[in-house]
């Protein structure tokens, strides 16, 4: 290979959605040769002594199917359906099929006790296991498909038996052809039971890996939360090592319930995570507290200028902010206050855009109000209103 | 504060948050007894008879004592110690802040609830506060009570002994305290007294104990509270 080719060849994988394997086009793309030269080359070297067979099993054998998109590796990259467009499985009945008419033809007996025979047993019995363990992951086969196989693999196997024994010469062979068929039989239907065995150790994995979780979570909640905690407590909650306790505590939190909180991002679940991302840069601490529900989009106008005001409280006040989020179906209302210094917007010099544009001005303009007003016990008060009398809202029309 | 301190015993598993708290409490407040698991904490409550108890949510069973799947430690306590011990008031801890929980704890009878997080002072104000009889709510618990009788949808109580909704009042009161106002500044907000603030907040930790309220028992009995 000259140094200066590109080394950007794709590399050797099996496309997940494929003939028969794959291993021809994923040579083929990690080669640059259109798919038929590739197949040709398969077929023109199995005559020499089987040699493109085995090199065919050797790559099925040993290159690995393409990666995830999400880039997931391991079990869930190995149990990830693949599609074959060949329908492997009645392609292996048929040929069965084919070989006992061979049989009839060539030898002139349709009996088991022949090469013919034996192979067109070992043909169903492979149909039977390639359904369960390559088709029954295939979306478009699955167990319907499975089922179908087999039935159709039994019959086939029924009418050997019928032909062999009513072609059979003597009682041994016709009681051996039943020994056989009984054995390719079970063959047949054995795949289905290590599927399902195979099955049970999984689930089994899955839930001792469950309890392993729930177990460590409980050690968790009790050792390390309350460790935090303490942190928070005797710290002070705004100085650095509390915020870094709590941020923490959050995110543990987080994970250990995760399946708790809603996963989509509406304004309550947008408010807490920017409290948390603001808790990180200034010496503040929020409580954020929300109650009934609201449709309110964390992209809406109503979000911008309650984060808005949040900044402000971290910046100017620090301390302890409370946010509070009331939704009912008509009004959404947020407050956020803070107990800093205060300040009289009225004195607010005209140029400073923030309080004026980006919280009263945003609310008006998206048809809702805002106030600010000094607490009676000080500190500074945000109060962010949306009224919403239809069904039809429109929270952030002025995008 | 003059008179004898107010006797408290903590009853918390962790040996660190034990001794953490009893460093942050000042002196108008002796801690009598501790205790780890809900067998020793009955023990020590009925001995000690203690003005108040800091209890934490979750805690192990201990000797003698199992917590039933779906109630939590501190739960379990209350329902044991609380009838032996009339004049104790409990006030709750937790670390977490799972509405489930936390009414629960309440539902079995503490007078108020804290985070662990909450600074040395308040705990101490807290302490002071339940052990005069009246209730301590977070702003959190503010808002999980206005949710759970339906505040939100505009759902308010005809007349005040209503056990099954916040009359108007009560309403206003839980919405400051979620706002994050302490009871002096509900009470300048709303020209009334501290003292009627404080009977609001008595009135609805009595709904919120009493109350069969559809809400609070589905509420609970789907996350198998009851």
């Amino acid at each position: 290979m000259s140094p200066l080719a590109p080394p950007m060849r794709p590399p050797l994988t099996r496309p997940r959605a494929c003939l028969l394997s794959g291993v021809s086009a994923g040579l083929a793309r990690h080669l640059g040769l259109p798919v038929w030269v590739v197949r040709a080359v398969f077929v023109a070297t199995a005559f020499l002594g089987g040699a493109g067979v085995y090199l065919y099993l050797w790559f099925w054998c040993f290159t690995p199917w393409d990666a995830l998109p999400g880039g997931a590796g391991g079990e869930r990259a190995e149990r990830a359906p693949v599609t074959r467009t060949l329908p492997v499985a009645w392609l292996l009945l048929g040929a069965a099929a084919v070989s006992v008419v061979l049989s009839w033809l060539v030898l002139g007996t349709a009996g088991l006790l022949t090469s013919f025979g034996f192979l067109a047993l070992l043909l169903v019995a492979g149909a039977g296991a390639w359904s369960t363990f390559a088709d029954r992951a295939d979306p478009g086969r699955g167990r319907g498909g499975e089922r179908a196989v087999r039935i159709a693999g039994a019959i086939l196997l029924g009418v050997m038996l019928v032909v062999a024994i009513i072609g059979a010469g003597s009682a041994t062979e016709a009681a051996l052809s039943t020994l056989l068929v009984a054995l390719a039989a079970a063959l047949l239907f054995a795949p289905l039971l290590l599927a399902q065995w195979r099955e049970l150790g999984r689930e089994r994995t899955k839930r001792i890996r469950e309890e392993q979780r729930a177990e460590m979570a409980a050690h968790l909640h009790d050792s390390v939360l309350q460790t935090l905690a303490l942190i928070q407590h005797r710290s002070g909650a705004t100085s650095e090592v509390g915020r870094i306790a709590r941020a923490q505590e959050r995110e543990l939190r987080e994970w250990l319930y995760a399946g708790d909180s809603a996963p989509d991002a509406d304004l309550a679940t947008d408010l807490r995570d920017w409290a948390a991302a603001l808790e990180i840069d200034y010496a503040v601490t929020f409580d954020v507290v929300v109650v009934g529900g609201s449709g309110e989009r964390a992209s809406g106008e109503l979000a911008a200028a309650a984060r808005e005001a949040m900044l402000n409280a971290a910046r100017h006040a620090g301390g302890e902010v409370s946010v509070y989020l009331e939704g009912s179906p008509t009004r959404v209302e947020v407050f956020v206050r803070d107990r800093g210094p205060g300040f009289d917007p009225a004195d607010v010099p005209g140029d400073r855009l923030g309080v004026r544009e980006s919280i009263i001005g945003r609310m008006r303009r998206a048809g809702g109000r805002a106030e600010v007003r000094p607490g009676k016990a000080g500190g500074t008060e945000v109060h962010l209103v949306f009224e919403t009398p239809d069904q039809n809202r429109t929270g952030g029309a002025h995008g | 504060m003059a008179e004898s301190p107010l006797r408290v015993v903590i009853v918390d598993d962790h040996p660190v948050f034990r001794a953490g708290l009893r460093a942050e409490l000042d002196d108008t407040i002796a801690v009598v007894g501790e205790a780890a698991d809900v067998g020793a904490a009955v023990a020590v409550i009925a001995e000690t008879r203690p003005d108040v108890v800091l209890l934490d949510v979750h805690l192990p069973g201990g000797a003698g004592a199992t917590v039933p799947e779906g109630s939590t430690g501190g739960a379990e306590v209350l329902k044991r110690a609380a009838h032996l011990v009339p004049g104790t008031r409990f006030l709750a801890l937790s670390v977490s802040d799972q509405a489930e929980d936390v009414v629960g704890v309440i539902r079995a009878g503490a007078r108020g609830y804290l985070t662990k997080g909450s600074a040395g002072i308040d705990v101490v104000k807290a302490v002071h506060a339940v052990a005069g009889g009246d209730a301590v709510f977070s702003p959190r618990l503010a808002g999980f009570v206005l949710d759970a009788f339906g505040a939100a949808a505009g759902e308010t109580a005809a007349v005040p002994d209503e056990l099954d909704r916040l009359s108007a009042r009560e309403q206003e009161v839980m919405r400051y305290i979620a706002r994050g106002y302490a009871y002096k500044e509900v009470a300048a907000e709303l020209f009334i007294s501290v003292k009627t603030v404080e009977t609001h907040v008595s009135a609805v930790l009595r709904k919120l104990q009493l109350s069969s309220r559809h809400e609070l028992t589905a509420w609970a009995s789907a996350r198998r509270l009851l």
